[in-house]
């Protein structure tokens, strides 16, 4: 929503623009702030409660993910893999596992390809609901928080069960997954699959249509596709524009070929395409889509091993890759250059987060206070993607 | 600039504002006041109720220091450089020492110590263990006032004594 006076507001006001003494104020929101998701420091100049500038520093929670890559080897790089992005772990293991084994040239069983869909799509329910528990916070509704990490701990606890641990699994592995799945498990999460959705329905009543989250949410903070494509946008983001593009569908990885789903994509039903509300209701059909996908995966899960033949020393050969997969905060790209030793030469990974974090200063003037606090939960950063 | 245009506010928009509000909003309150009456409570009191974790849970580290056989794998794998292993060759007069699943013992074990606060919890170096002595436990209790106090050298009586209590039958 705009606030700046229009060229015939500005013609009627007696008093000339340039002798009005403007009273701009820094204003510093974080590092240590409830609404940035970790530890992101906006610098905020502020005309009034207008918002005229607002530069993100980031680099807080910088963990030297690429030094580290190149000094452990290939299985060890897994556990820093989890910490970027600690609400989606399993993908951003997956896309790790993937890029070497394409280099190693092994072959991954198709049961434990069947489970790495399966974690990876849980993975992705457990982190839209994240992102819906904490933005409901960002704009004042507390009681959907409680609802969606109720959810959430459906899918923590099979984690726990399956890797052992309910953030940072290091469950999926190069070439195949740790540990086997059991009917039971399979059966827990056939039920629950059924149960989210009639939850996602439940949340968009309660919180999507809710005309003060409509009004805070619609026509603020507009990434629309020109903007998207300068900045290199991906994922929700992308999709809330109104761009129909997924890698699962577009450059396919994985057994995502044989599964049949829809891409959401934002529609601008409640104000502009790009809005806030098209990245919120983009991520919630998105839950839907990969409840059918988790669907298809329980139908045909093939029995066999889960862990395919890889020697007890990596050592791939010399070579370079590129290799992007679709994260559930956009296309996280890990580029892996590899000299025939136990550790990469080289490794640089392109995180989403890293990308819409830079359009924040291009989307934010004009804005109020309140609606970058709605833009900033509105994109679902997770700072540790963004330092890495 | 990127922002939308502000659409104009007539008399049937007021009206048609008022009664969305109004609607969505009573439409979310009648789901929060099912949960007051419809569902049952799903969280539990913490000190008193505890949560079993499951039996593959990764907490604290433990070692059996009588089965390990110092072969310095888990400190390889390890991807922090947590455990520090100190060991002798077995003189050849000694007698012969083997662990439980038949595995000879070579080395005198003289330090196992593990930084349990520089831990990921990450499990790489269970799965590489050989004679599996080195076992991730579920119990997850274990804070400490100081640093120093999460070194764990597996070869101190206290610690052999915890064995029974921590580690997964």
């Amino acid at each position: 929503m705009s606030y700046e006076l229009t060229p015939e507001e500005k013609s009627e006001s007696p008093v000339k623009e340039d002798k009005i003494k403007s009273d701009i104020l820094t204003v510093n929101m974080g590092p240590q702030h409830p609404s940035t998701h970790g530890v992101l420091r906006v610098e905020i100049k502020t005309d009034s409660e207008i918002v005229t500038e607002a530069i993100p520093h980031i680099g807080y929670l910088h963990r030297c993910f690429e030094k580290h890559a190149e000094n452990v080897d290939f299985r060890g790089v897994l556990p820093f893999a989890d910490r970027m992005d600690y609400l989606a772990a399993m993908n951003m293991e997956w896309g790790w596992c993937l890029a070497v084994e394409k280099l190693l040239k092994v072959e991954v069983p198709r049961r434990a390809e069947f489970i790495r869909v399966i974690v990876a799509e849980l993975n992705r329910i457990a982190s839209h609901l994240m992102f819906f528990g904490t933005y409901s916070i960002d704009l004042g509704a507390f009681t959907p928080f409680l609802y969606a990490f109720q959810e959430r701990e459906f899918i923590l606890r099979i984690f726990e069960e399956l890797s052992g641990a309910r953030l940072l699994y290091n469950y999926i592995w190069v070439g195949g997954v740790w540990n086997d799945i059991n009917d039971d498990q399979l059966k827990r999460i056939s039920s629950f699959v059924t149960r989210m959705e009639g939850e996602v329905e439940k949340y968009h009543n309660l919180v999507g249509l809710n005309k003060i989250f409509v009004e805070r949410t619609a026509n603020v903070g507009i990434m629309n596709e020109e903007l998207c494509f300068d900045y290199g946008a991906t994922g929700p983001v992308l999709r809330g524009a109104g761009v129909n593009w997924d890698l699962r569908k577009n450059r396919p990885y994985g057994i995502y070929p044989e599964f049949d789903f829809n891409i959401p994509v934002g529609t601008g039903e409640k104000g502009t395409l790009g809005d806030c509300w098209d990245r919120y209701w983009v991520r919630m059909r998105e839950i839907l889509e990969s409840v059918k996908i988790i669907r298809q995966c329980l139908d045909g899960i093939e029995s066999g091993p889960v862990m395919g033949k890889v020697s007890k020393i990596i050592k791939p050969p010399k070579a370079e890759i590129f290799l992007r997969t679709e994260c559930p905060r956009g296309e996280l790209g890990y580029h892996l250059i590899t000299d025939g030793n136990k550790e990469a030469y080289r490794v640089k990974v392109k995180s989403s987060c890293f990308t819409h974090v830079s359009m924040l200063p291009a989307v934010s003037p004009g804005l109020m206070i309140a609606d970058l606090v709605a833009t900033i939960g509105s994109i679902d950063i997770v700072l540790g993607e963004v330092d890495r | 600039m990127n922002q939308a245009a502000v659409k104009p506010l007539t008399v049937k928009s007021y009206f048609h504002n008022i009664y969305e509000a109004v609607t969505t909003v009573f439409k979310g309150f009648t789901i929060t006041t099912r949960y007051i009456f419809a569902e049952k409570p799903v969280t539990i009191e913490y000190p008193e109720v505890r949560e079993v974790l499951p039996s593959n849970s990764r907490s604290r580290l433990y070692n059996d220091v009588e089965n390990c056989i110092a072969c310095n794998q888990c400190a390889t794998a390890c991807p922090v450089d947590c455990i520090y292993i100190a060991s002798n060759r077995r003189p050849k007069d000694a007698p012969e020492k083997k662990a439980s699943d038949g595995t000879a013992i070579k080395l005198d074990l003289i330090q196992y110590t593990i930084d349990t606060a520089l831990c990921c919890y990450c499990g790489l170096c269970t799965t590489v263990c050989p004679t599996e002595c080195l076992t991730h436990t579920t119990d997850h209790e274990f804070s400490q006032y100081t640093l120093d106090g999460m070194k764990y050298d597996y070869l101190t009586p206290e610690i052999i004594a915890m064995r029974d209590r921590i580690v997964k039958k």
